[in-house]
């Protein structure tokens, strides 16, 4: 459990990390908290020769309420997400999907920026990110781009952040009127992570009747997704627990699903559904109560 | 691990059949294809950088084509090593024509030994999924 | 009244080192000149080394050797095998690969370099070519004539066959009111995972002469012996001293090759030499525990009452033999017919050879795969003849007392086993739990409650039966200023002697608990000694103890008695005096220290000064017994098992120290209950490790657990003089049957008997879609 050996550089601002990222190109890695990158160079799975140390960087660790939006720094912890009162009374899925994140260790050191770059396919911020419509702020050396979560995720491991960007910041709008949201999961015995998680994100119209579902999935495959034909089967029904559990069969429609010691492919889509009607369940009563 | 899956080409089945055993078109087709050589007798050896996000490795590979029937089945063996372990892979390749084009189909066994094998069990049929499609993409483009 | 110690709820005097992490471990030490060791091991789990090219490693800056199979050939003994058994095959198991690798993770060469990074980049250099060979990894297929073996050289994958027969077998068979039960059950492959890995450093001294060795070991003295022999050393010359030990579990009761490569080393280049294991290789290179198939045959009366009970065990040794690796399933037959009176009995063990890494010793060592066939096969006979698993149990308990002969061979010391399950049913709610069952079952819900009535063996143990002797060492030293030291032969790590030995002495001596200071794990200052493991540390060490106080308080009593003009026998030893029962006449503790260490006036055949010995050999083994009780809910959209409540009753004899007692039946039950619910070490069929970190590996955390509901009785053994059983291992014994009970029984009202271990919710999920038929493999 010994790396090879790196150079290591610590930037002291966002534009010196930026210079460093564009110099040292492939042959690098930006280390956040370092939970996920640190034991892959530890067990040689990942060898970058420069590693470019951003935890020093004050200005990426805020959470904010700006222009009506909630704004977190990319090197906000999953500890201090999950004990914000802003994001508890603003948009508590983040603090609930905190809450769901490995032991103490991992939520004092990782990052939401460092966990979402990192794109493992049963993490479970994206479900998260997906549900509450998240902007990823990426700054690169032509300047600041948004990028929005369901495009974020192109595939296992693989995000749309450019190999000269950094992600900066993660923006989401507060939880409006009538809106209720959850998070529920299968953890991996072993490690933690979703076997399966879904986060929803549910606004009732005044009548009752569901307005718009969001369900985020991760888990299931190599990168997570929107359970679109669920959001579809939900969006302007009563949310009655036949027609949530019509509507959950699909979360996991179209999509090749991990198949791993755990859980089958099958499994993780029986999963999928159950949970998903769950959350949903969930969202809606919350919604309600709002 | 079995692996196995069906992808649709535009070309017919002879051209597709000649472009899956010429180098260079493997080659370009292969994801951090380094070099790819034809070593003669049906055997090529090829350098390949294997990555899934961070994790990333070279690996030297010889690989074989065997029980060749033109323009419809060959079988392929690989045996690649590098710092992640090693792979061994048998399968075999069907081209069957479909309208103008030609529907390919494969289906093999892939062992995964070493460092890999004992540290990413939860991600390699995903991971192996995602490198045979990153090849079976660019390759549709090559035809 | 005396300060009393024994039977206290006293708070470990070793942990608020270790909690403050102070404490010194092997990798805490360094010493001048101190070189790094690192191993290329093998990425197969069978071939043949065609070549081995080291020239890179060797040209890596900061490297001072390179060693291959082939140079230590002649120059290191064989990584040693104590069992001794009837027939056993024993493999020549080299430090480093010579030829052929055998099972994945096989240390092939070792690099030693001045650094630690140094030495691992130059062991990732070494070009090894090989020849993949057929792997055996399935114990039934490598059992088949002809089959690949994993030793080229030996006829077959048999390392022993061993039976055990009792009763009359014609007449179970002719009688056909028994009811015939057969079941396979698995028991899977695990991994200790102690929290500290293993280390090592040693340390040869060309001037003196003299090797002295730094391991996280269970056993140094046995591994002064075991290294000496190795080395091809003087033994006299041979030091061992464990610092402190973060867990071992069985895993560190043994000889590594790793130990032998490092005083080779140390001896060749005349520096210390370090090695501390990863984690990668703790999991793929440290022993591994249980993996066994039984196969059961139940023969039961129509009241329950079990006639006969025959059982198959094949056994995977892994491909060599570690120290007492053939020995762990012959104590699985031993224990097989566990609480029950059973009259017939047949067990057939077969040791099979695999290219796996070798099992051995891991908490319970055999008896947590008895208790398991044992526990399961009473629950089997409940299903089948619509039974309460409770009631089964008791028509086959033995009646109470002592000295019980079980058809095993075995004598129970104590048996009281309606006791603890009384209790346990009280605790738990049992009726209670039962009628909240059938109001669940009615809507649809799963509510198990599983049961477990065992009984283990421990305290190893009377030498006749143990390898390499079973007696301890303990030495009491009373200082010149009054203050106490004790030398113990065993090598607690974790379990907390140090507190219980300290009371033990102090309750006999009348001196303060504070004033009494336990060593052990320095071969050159503690004389002799076994070590720590088969739960004997304090019934056996402690009894070695007992007595060496015992002996203190003789000889101090003819001083005092001296002084005081009374027969020593009236004497008592009490709050730092030595008086006469009625309090009239006293002397300090310490003037008499004084007395026997000035010795200016000596009671006649007195020697002078206070240091007494004693080796304690116990004519027995103990067998402690319990009941533990699991309630479990099962989601029935998802298989998911919610452990809801675990109830443990365990009866491990007298109680010196209710606090230790407790924190041992935790950490076993998580152990315990890890198998049953989570943990697996898996190889592929090409022998591939899958399980290689904990990101796979299910280790058990705090959080898994609900708060455990725990209590004892106390049947005292006769076997020692304290009274004591020990309970290091009964947790991880009682609590494995009793989850997996729990879960079938929730299962019941879907006809399913049985499921294998780990309950993942997957496999449960599939029993409740109705399409997996049982849930044995």
């Amino acid at each position: 459990m010994i790396s090879e050996s790196f150079e290591y550089h610590v930037p002291k601002t966002i534009e010196e990390a930026l210079g460093m990222i564009g110099e040292f190109g492939d042959e690098s890695k930006v280390l956040a908290g370092g939970h996920s990158l640190l034991p892959m160079m530890k067990l040689r799975l990942a060898s970058p020769k420069h590693l470019i140390d951003i935890g020093r960087i004050g200005a990426l660790r805020y959470i904010r309420e700006s222009e009506g939006q909630l704004e977190l720094g990319a090197l906000t912890t999953h500890f201090e997400i999950e004990s914000s009162s802003l994001l508890k009374s603003k948009c508590p899925l983040l603090p609930e999907t905190a809450r769901e994140i490995g032991d103490v260790q991992v939520c004092n050191r990782g990052t939401l920026g460092g966990s979402l770059v990192h794109a493992d396919p049963a993490a479970d911020w994206p479900a998260a990110m997906l549900a509450v419509e998240a902007e990823m702020v990426a700054r690169g050396p032509h300047g600041e781009r948004k990028i929005r979560a369901r495009d974020f995720f192109v595939d296992l491991m693989a995000t749309a952040l450019q190999s000269d960007e950094l992600l900066t910041a993660i923006r989401v709008s507060p939880l409006p009127a009538r809106t209720g949201d959850a998070y529920l999961k299968l953890h991996h015995p072993a490690s933690g992570f979703a076997v399966v998680g879904v986060a929803v994100r549910l606004t009732l119209a005044e009548s009752g009747s569901i307005g718009e579902a969001r369900v985020g999935v991760t888990g299931v495959g190599a990168k997570p997704y929107r359970a679109e034909e669920t959001e579809r089967l939900l969006a302007g029904k009563s949310p009655t627990a036949k027609r949530l559990e019509e509507a959950a069969a699909h979360a996991a429609d179209g999509v090749d699903a991990n198949s791993d010691l755990y859980a089958s492919g099958d499994y993780r889509k029986h999963l999928a559904a159950v949970y998903a009607r769950r959350a949903i369940q969930r969202a809606a009563e919350r919604a309600a109560g709002r | 691990m079995k692996i196995e899956g069906v992808y649709k080409l535009a070309a017919v089945r002879e051209r597709v059949f000649e472009r899956l055993l010429d180098p260079e078109s493997l080659a370009k087709a292969m994801p951090g294809c380094d070099s790819f050589e034809e070593r003669g007798d049906g055997a090529y050896t090829a350098r390949i950088k294997v990555g899934v996000g961070p994790i990333k490795g070279t690996y030297e590979a010889r690989v074989e084509i065997l029980d060749r029937v033109p323009p419809e089945h060959y079988r392929m063996t690989v045996e690649g090593k590098g710092s992640g372990g090693f792979v061994k892979g048998d399968g075999a390749v069907h081209l069957s024509p479909e309208g103008d084009g030609t529907l390919l189909k494969y289906s093999g066994e892939v062992q995964v030994g070493g460092l890999i094998a004992s540290v990413g069990q939860r991600m390699m049929q995903t991971a192996a999924k995602q490198i045979v499609n990153q090849f079976f993409q660019a390759f549709v483009k090559l035809t | 009244m005396a300060t009393k110690y024994l039977g206290e709820r006293i708070k470990r005097k070793e942990d608020p080192r270790l909690i403050q992490g102070r404490g010194h471990y092997v990798d805490d030490l360094k010493l001048g000149g101190m070189a790094h060791l690192a191993f290329a091991r093998s990425p197969h789990a069978h071939a043949r080394i065609k070549s081995i090219d080291a020239g890179a490693a060797v040209a890596t800056p900061g490297v001072l050797a390179v060693y291959t199979g082939e140079e230590l050939k002649g120059q290191v003994g064989f990584v040693p095998c104590a069992a001794g058994l009837e027939g056993l095959k024993i493999p020549d198991h080299p430090c480093l690969a010579t030829g052929t690798v055998h099972y994945l993770g096989e240390p092939v060469a070792a690099v030693v370099a001045t650094s630690r990074y140094g030495a691992r980049d130059a062991a990732e250099k070494i070009e090894v070519d090989y020849e993949p060979l057929p792997a055996v990894l399935d114990m039934e297929k490598a059992l088949v004539k002809g089959s690949p073996r994993v030793h080229e050289h030996l006829t077959d994958n048999t390392a022993f066959v061993a039976k055990l027969e009792a009763g009359d077998w014609n007449a179970v068979r002719q009688d056909a009111s028994l009811k015939v039960i057969k079941q396979r059950l698995i028991n899977q492959r695990l991994a200790p995972a102690s929290m500290e890995t293993r280390g090592v450093v040693a340390s040869y001294s060309p001037g003196e002469d003299t090797l002295t060795v730094w391991s996280s070991t269970q056993i140094p003295h046995i591994l002064k012996t075991q290294l000496a022999i190795m080395s091809k050393l003087d033994e006299a010359r041979c030091r061992v001293i464990t610092p402190e030990v973060g867990g071992g579990f069985g895993s560190k009761l043994n000889v590594y090759g790793e130990e032998g490569v490092a005083c080779f080393a140390s001896r060749k280049l005349g520096r210390p030499v370090k090695w501390i294991e990863g984690r990668r290789e703790n999991m793929l290179a440290t022993i591994h525990g249980r993996d066994q198939i039984n196969d059961l045959e139940i023969y039961a009366k129509p009241d329950g009452k079990v006639a006969g009970f025959r059982c198959r065990i094949l056994a995977s040794m892994g491909a060599y033999h570690q120290l007492l690796t053939p020995a762990i399933p012959t104590l699985t037959a031993l224990m097989i017919l566990g609480a029950y009176d059973i009259k017939n009995v047949f067990v057939e063990t077969v040791g099979v050879f695999t290219n796996e890494m070798s099992t051995d010793a891991y908490r319970g060592a055999g008896r947590p795969e008895a208790t398991y066939i044992i526990e399961r096969a009473m629950d089997l006979v409940a299903f089948e003849l619509k039974m309460d698993p409770v009631e089964v149990r008791r028509k086959n308990f033995p009646s109470s007392g002592k000295d019980i002969s079980m058809a095993t061979g075995v004598v129970y010391d104590t048996a009281n086993y309606e006791k603890p399950l009384k209790k346990a049913l009280r605790l738990a709610g049992y009726n209670r739990l039962r009628k909240e069952q059938e109001r669940l079952r009615k809507k649809g819900k799963y509510l198990g409650i599983g049961v477990s009535t065992y009984v283990e063996i421990c305290a190893m143990g009377p030498s006749s039966r143990m390898p390499g002797g079973g007696w301890e060492s303990g030495t009491v030293r009373v200082e010149p200023t009054g203050k106490v030291t004790v030398l113990s032969g065993t090598s607690p790590h974790g379990q907390g002697e140090e507190t219980t030995f300290a009371q033990i002495v102090a309750e006999q001596l009348g001196v303060s608990f504070d004033d009494v200071t336990v060593y052990h794990g320095d071969t050159s200052v503690v004389p002799m000694g076994i070590g720590t493991f088969g739960s004997r540390t304090t019934a056996v060490g402690g009894s070695a103890i007992y007595y060496a106080s015992e002996r203190i308080k003789k000889k101090m009593a003819k001083f005092a008695a001296a002084r005081l003009g009374v027969k020593p026998g009236e004497l008592l030893f009490r709050d730092g005096k030595i008086e006469t029962s009625d309090g009239a006449k006293s002397v300090p503790f310490g003037s008499i220290v004084v007395d026997a260490y000035s010795a200016k006036t000596l009671p006649a055949g007195v020697e002078p000064g206070l240091f007494e010995q004693f080796v304690f050999e116990p004519p027995n083994y103990t067998y402690p017994f319990g009941a533990h009780i699991a309630v479990v809910e099962i989601d029935e959209e998802t298989g998911e098992v919610r452990l809801r409540d675990y109830f443990a009753v365990d009866d491990c004899g007298r109680i010196l120290n209710p606090l230790l007692v407790d924190g041992q039946i935790h950490g076993g039950l998580a152990q315990g209950i890890g198998q049953a619910l989570w943990e697996e070490h898996v190889y592929d069929e090409s022998g591939q490790l899958l399980t290689g970190t904990f990101m796979d590996y299910a280790l058990p955390k705090a959080g898994c657990f609900p708060w455990f509901h725990t209590a004892n009785t106390e049947t005292r053994t006769p076997v020692n003089p304290l009274g004591v059983k020990g309970v290091g291992e009964a947790g991880t014994i009682g609590s494995t049957p009793a989850v997996v009970n729990a879960v079938v029984d929730a299962l019941r009202p879907l006809g399913v008997r049985h499921v294998d271990m780990p309950l993942k919710p997957e496999k449960i999920w599939k029993l409740m879609k109705g399409n997996a038929g049982d849930g044995g493999r």
